[in-house]
């Protein structure tokens, strides 16, 4: 039974990520970068109940990256902005390069050292992934760090659970990607020209849109220029209208990583997500702002409201969609009652529906990245940054194992462009795994921010039971 | 029910099957919703007129509000306002919103949201106004229909006057939505079973604290966020408003009232039939002015009009259309009995020298009664009577209390009553308007009452006025 599953799994694990060029936002990302201020890299944290054996786990990654080509690309920049990045397979592609192994005395040692791998920038030339196993005294946990134009954190989440196994024994004959590499012989150069190519040969088009555009704004004049005034007061309500940045959660520097786990039973945070009229995603942002206005608390501050980052879905609400768009909102620290914050937390959510500059980002990307990376990276950085984004990410239904350890816990410490703290909730079964990377520079106490969101985790547990 | 949109009769059909009871809420947003347009800029408009506003004040409300439009905060332009009204005293306000609600506020009620509101109270469901308007606009608004509740922006009232400062946030947008929680958990409300409707882009946050959120005439960034959080939109029929041909085609309707007035009596003197010529005159008189203004109208029941001749015709009253109409429907052998004052008035000078109504001076008792047997007498000889018993117009289609002068004229004529409601003549012709819009007017004659004495006259007015609003708020078919 569980072996079909696997099979199913893997099949669409092959056929994941095929796409040869970079999406204009992934190329935004890529050519913005500035690690680890501007960071686009994410790191997983898999908990096993005890340590693989070395040999069968190594084959078991050598097998993935065979499944899963993209794992053994790199990504070829054009030598001028002319077309987007593409993906080529790296020649010089050596397993032991990405992979390897630890010994660690406890989880927090590992914590301490996995936030060490993800601060060290990745080799741009070569694979953007790397894995680190590490031997606990009595468990192991695998670290994985992986770059955001490989995959988002939704992906890596995706991407993992499609290639865990559903069972502690090996399974033979696994499998195989298809061995049709992309071309190897990609260069800069020859980019780079194709790409002028393609924008020469359709700059006639470009040119007649153009004055078609000029033509419907010369006819209705005044259409455009509401129309204009409309999507110009919608950035500006995105940019501005979110309350101003905690004190308590700053100066920050962006270059201390801390990264902090906590898990709980998933079902009573849906339920108080019910209660409160929200979802998953609201309750997550619910509970961080629980544990943030308790550390408000106990700082003595006054701070009512924060700036909060969001994904909000593009597509249908409820939706998982594939296209997001990041957003601020105000999140609330004054509310007691953890089933109101969640309805505030939806209210505020929703209401990003009615701002038709939503996907100003998405839409301004493929501008941005024909100019000199420089310019992508401080519109990057005018967007308000946020005192903490939250994301829910749903991973695999039911435990899973690797290379015959079972995964325990998986959790997404995520990167902080500008935030004080980045949470983000992964559902693995019945559990709620939550990795929050904080900014060590921008918490004075973080011992007591750390008690802080655990309480308010428990706070919204007990909130889910009780009701 | 006819006259109400096929959306908005589908929205009371779901609201009559859902659950009933007190622990459903229903919260309707008062701007662009429960009424067409703002309240405040009516408020606004009454200050500009009154010259209470200096031209500085002037100058920075307009930048205020076209900075709100461009994205600035839009609660600013209230705050502005509100410290404006510093030193100004409570109660002249309330009084002000009561005169602006009678002249103008009124009218711009949406028929259907109306209906909307009454469905929700017909269900037993807790029903609250929540605005970030102050209760000086909305209370006269809620109280028209029969709506207790409010959830809105509280203003600092010290020593009878306001301080320009607000007890608490103003209701806007996040503090709406949390001031609609707070009255739940206080009211026991379940807002997961709750529905609330709101227009504004700013209301996203308060719809989505319900189970069943309604974008009602939605402004065009909450229409866009309302498709993609699939929540229905209704789309509700405006109070039609004087057009300039509206007021041409009144004016038409004038001249083919007089026309119709000389030629009914020009027949009747030919004719040689003064009571002839007058029954022409009266038929001519009200059906040529309804014609050439472009309104219809539909009976129910049109049979009963004839069945118990005479009779005491009695009507709700909310526009000068009313007198027209029943004319119209009556067509021979009656006359309505009007206050002296009426007299003179332009609108009803050339009917009244046919219809010879029985005016009645109100500030004269012994005058009043005398005139009132000489009716009885009127009647008795075969003329019906149209009365109105609220006694005045009402400035909204919500009936006033009834008088009993009518009933005693029946107890003491030995006639009948002929009940007759009118629909929608006061969204035609608005309350204290010159001018008549083009419509339908509904009408439904109700069965007739006969044998009508003082023992028992109490009772029979409360339960013939509850068929009324029975008839006004579910219309038959």
């Amino acid at each position: 039974m569980t072996s079909t599953e696997d099979f199913e799994r893997w099949g669409g694990a092959a056929a994941w990520s095929s796409g040869a060029e970079l999406t204009a936002m992934q190329t935004l990302l890529w050519r913005a970068e500035r690690h680890p201020v501007q960071s686009s890299t994410s790191t997983v944290v898999i908990d096993l109940d005890r340590a693989p054996d070395w040999k069968r786990f190594v084959a078991a990654t050598e097998w993935g990256t065979g499944l899963v080509r993209r794992l053994r690309q790199r990504v070829v920049d054009p030598v001028v902005p002319t077309a987007a990045p593409t993906w080529a397979d790296d020649p010089t592609f050596d397993l032991a390069y990405h992979l390897r192994r630890e010994r660690a005395d406890s989880r927090e040692e590992m914590l301490a050292a996995a936030a060490q791998v993800a601060l060290r920038p990745f080799d741009r030339s070569r694979p953007l992934w790397e894995g680190v196993l590490f031997e606990l005294p009595d468990s192991a946990a695998y670290v994985l760090k992986i770059h955001h134009a490989l995959a988002d954190p939704l992906g890596t989440v995706q991407l993992l659970s499609m290639l865990q196994s559903g069972r502690r024994a090996h399974t033979p004959r696994k499998p195989l990607g298809d061995d049709a590499a992309a071309p190897v012989g990609t260069d800069g150069v020859e980019l780079a020209v194709a790409g002028l190519r393609t924008d020469v040969s359709t700059l006639p088009d470009a040119a007649r849109a153009a004055a078609r555009t000029l033509g419907h704004a010369a006819v209705r004049p005044q259409a455009v220029v509401s129309s204009a005034l409309r999507y110009g007061a919608s950035v500006r309500r995105l940019l501005t209208q979110a309350a101003p940045p905690s004190p308590e959660l700053g100066p920050r520097t962006g270059k201390m990583w801390t990264f902090l786990t906590l898990e709980a039973p998933l079902e009573p945070l849906r339920t108080v997500a019910r209660q409160g009229g929200g979802t998953l995603d609201d309750a997550a942002v619910a509970l961080v702002l629980g544990g943030l206005r308790r550390y408000h608390a106990r700082r003595d501050s006054p701070v009512r409201e924060l700036p909060v980052g969001v994904r909000v879905s593009l597509d249908r609400a409820d939706d998982l969609g594939n296209r997001f768009a990041g957003a601020l909102i105000s999140g609330p620290l004054s509310i007691e009652d953890p089933v109101d914050r969640v309805a505030a937390v939806r209210g505020e959510v929703l209401s990003l529906h009615t701002e038709r500059a939503l996907e100003v980002l998405d839409a301004t990307a493929p501008v941005l990245n024909r100019m000199p990376s420089f310019v992508g990276a401080s519109a990057l950085r005018t967007a308000v940054a946020p005192d903490a984004f939250v994301l829910t990410l749903p991973g695999p239904p039911r435990k899973r194992f690797m290379a015959g350890a079972e995964v325990q816990g998986m959790y997404v410490l995520g990167p902080l462009p500008g935030a004080a703290l980045t949470a983000c909730l992964v559902t693995v079964g019945d559990t709620a795994c939550i990795g929050v990377n904080v900014d060590a520079s921008a918490v004075a106490d973080l011992d007591a921010l750390r008690a802080c969101l655990a309480e308010g985790l428990e706070e919204m547990v007990a909130a889910g039971l009780g009701g | 029910m006819s006259g109400l949109s096929a959306a908005a009769r589908e929205a009371i059909e779901a609201i009559e099957a859902g659950p009933q009871g007190p622990k459903i809420g229903a919260f309707f947003d008062l701007d662009g919703t429960l009424v067409a347009g703002y309240t405040a800029a009516t408020f606004y408009g009454d200050r500009l007129k009154g010259r209470d506003v200096s031209p500085a004040e002037f100058l920075r409300t307009v930048v205020t509000a076209v900075d709100g439009e461009l994205g600035g905060d839009p609660t600013r332009i209230a705050h502005v306002a509100f410290s404006a009204m510093r030193g100004e005293s409570e109660e002249a306000f309330a009084d002000l919103g009561e005169r602006l609600f009678r002249s103008k506020i009124a009218g711009t009620i949406r028929r259907e949201s109306r209906a909307l509101v009454h469905a929700h109270q017909r269900a037993g469901h807790t029903v609250a106004v929540a605005s970030a308007a102050t209760k000086y606009q909305i209370a006269p608004v809620a109280r028209d229909l029969g709506v207790e509740h409010l959830v809105c922006t509280q203003l600092v009232v010290e020593d009878g006057q306001f301080t320009g400062a607000t007890d608490g946030p103003m209701l806007w947008g996040r503090h709406k939505a949390s001031g609609v929680r707070a009255f739940a958990r206080e009211h026991g409300v379940d807002l997961g079973e709750s529905y609330a409707y709101g227009n504004g882009y700013e209301d996203v946050a308060f719809l989505s604290s319900v189970g069943h959120p309604t974008a009602l005439n939605p402004h065009r960034d909450l229409r866009a966020a309302a498709g993609r959080l699939g929540w229905p939109v209704l789309d509700l029929s405006d109070p039609v408003g004087g057009s300039l041909v509206a007021a041409g085609r009144t004016v038409a309707a004038l001249a083919g009232m007089n026309a119709g007035v000389a030629a009914g009596i020009a027949y009747g003197l030919t004719r040689g039939d003064r009571r002839e010529g007058r029954n022409t005159a009266i038929k001519l008189a009200t059906s040529l002015p309804m014609a050439l203004a472009g309104v219809k109208v539909e009976v129910l029941h049109r049979e009963r009009l004839w069945t118990h001749r005479p009779a005491i015709f009695v009507a709700n009253h909310q526009s000068a259309l009313d007198i027209p109409v029943l004319g119209n429907l009556l067509e021979r052998d009656f006359t309505i009995v009007a206050k002296k004052e009426a007299r003179w008035d332009p609108r009803a000078v050339i009917g009244s020298v046919v219809i010879d109504p029985a005016y009645i001076d109100r500030s004269d008792s012994e005058s009043a009664r005398a005139t009132l047997d000489g009716v009885v007498d009127r009647i008795r000889g075969g003329t019906s009577l149209m009365i109105f018993p609220e006694g005045t117009r009402s400035p909204t289609p919500a009936l006033g209390p009834f008088r009993k002068g009518a009933f005693h004229l029946a107890a003491q004529a030995g006639v009948p009553v002929v009940p007759v409601v009118l629909r929608n003549t006061g969204e035609l012709m608005r309350r204290s308007s010159l001018v008549l819009n083009p419509g339908v007017v509904d009408v439904c004659v109700l069965e007739p009452e006969t044998d009508w004495s003082v023992d028992d006259m109490s009772e029979r007015i409360a339960a013939l006025r509850a068929k009324f609003e029975d008839t006004l708020a579910r219309w038959p078919a």
